[in-house]
């Protein structure tokens, strides 16, 4: 799949109740009601959406090691445009074309302003480069980009229980009871709880 | 008989010499052999060398925390000499706030009971009431609030799950320490 041929949906969807786009025991990804949603299409199908409304994302970025705990819980609210590369039924059950009123709600003047915004980060996170890989859907994971206060992204992948969190100052890798995580605290590294902690000193 | 006092004397002032000498070598080998302070603990003696030896493997568990250091360019492990600070030093090291803060938190038989429980894995909030089942939930939750403003538990958000975290564990060791050399000498 060729990320390059992607094309923007031609209408702006909105959901129509609370909808969980990733969820496992080290946490969760919502979108609140009226949330906008503009499909990403890849060769003919949706491969994706970019969304601007409200959300929610939990993620326990925590090691527990003999030392003590280290990390902390990532708690954002989702309130700025993001992306997600992949798709689930479950989600498009949940949503319904918006009309201009649920485009105004967040600062769209219309549907084409929020299609220019969201071309703009799909263009963003690409950067230029030929993106291929499979396609993407709840049986293969999930790509979430989240722009960041430092003109970058923050991005989450996902795919059953193995996830990877990235960050400016993170990066949380997990894989059932296998945890590597660097941080300001410093690296840690976990196999079934056997850690090998290195610590950071100011 | 005037000159046989003289050669006993002789004899006698050798003996003194060859004995002080003896006392000498002998304390010079001895304080070679064992440098150091020597310090009457008289029947403390286990709790002195306890207590010594803890603060050796303390010292020696910090310094080997201070030998690794990562950088930009990798991870750097060695052994650094470390210039002992003085007291002025010492004290100007000394952060008031969090210091107060730790101790305000570690102030109370609950919040130690709960990092007690914490010791032994993260457990969720109806695990811990189970165990503190003699306070109520929401006494045990603002408990909880002082632990973790504090920094020595924190919260999983998407499980619910609390852990005891690195300063946690020290603190909690601390506590401990203190409490047992307190208690060994009936303070």
């Amino acid at each position: 799949m060729n990320w390059q041929d992607h094309k923007l949906g031609n209408t702006v969807y909105k959901a129509t109740k609370k909808t969980t786009l990733w969820t496992t025991e080290k946490g969760i990804l919502e979108i609140l009601e009226n949330t906008l949603a503009l499909p990403v299409n890849v060769d003919g199908i949706v491969a994706g959406y970019v969304f601007r409304g409200e959300g929610n994302l939990l993620l326990d970025t925590i090691v527990e090691t003999a030392e003590g705990a280290i990390g902390e819980s990532v708690d954002r609210k989702l309130n700025r445009l993001f992306l997600m590369l992949g798709t689930n039924d479950d989600l498009q059950k949940k949503l319904s074309p918006a009309i201009n009123d649920d485009l105004t709600r967040y600062g769209f003047e219309n549907q084409q302003e929020f299609e220019v915004k969201a071309q703009e980060l799909l263009a963003k996170f690409l950067d230029g480069k030929s993106h291929c890989s499979n396609n993407f859907n709840k049986k293969n994971g999930f790509i979430f980009a989240f722009s960041n206060d430092n003109n970058g992204f923050d991005i989450l992948v996902t795919k059953d229980h193995k996830l990877v969190f990235k960050t400016s100052s993170t990066v949380f890798v997990s894989n059932d009871d296998k945890v590597v995580l660097k941080g300001p605290q410093g690296v840690v590294v976990s196999n079934n709880g056997k850690s090998v902690v290195i610590r950071m000193y100011k | 008989m005037t000159e046989e006092l003289k050669e006993e004397m002789k004899k006698l002032k050798e003996e003194i010499a060859n004995l002080r000498d003896k006392i000498e070598d002998s304390t010079e080998r001895k304080r070679k052999r064992e440098p150091g302070i020597y310090i009457d603990v008289g029947d403390r003696i286990n709790d002195y060398v306890t207590d010594v030896m803890e603060g050796v493997a303390e010292g020696i568990h910090g310094e080997l925390e201070k030998s690794i250091f990562i950088g930009p360019r990798g991870v750097k492990m060695g052994i650094f000499k470390h210039k002992k600070p003085s007291w002025e030093e010492h004290e100007k090291e000394i952060n008031f706030s969090r210091a107060s803060q730790v101790m305000s938190a570690l102030g109370h038989e609950y919040r130690l009971k709960i990092l007690h429980e914490l010791m032994r894995g993260g457990k969720y909030m109806n695990e811990l009431q189970e165990k503190l089942s003699e306070i109520t939930s929401s006494t045990l939750s603002s408990h909880l609030d002082v632990l973790e403003e504090a920094g020595l538990v924190v919260q999983e958000k998407a499980r619910g799950r609390y852990l005891i975290t690195i300063p946690g564990r020290s603190a909690y060791k601390m506590a401990k320490r203190v409490t047992k050399f307190l208690e060994r000498r009936n303070l």
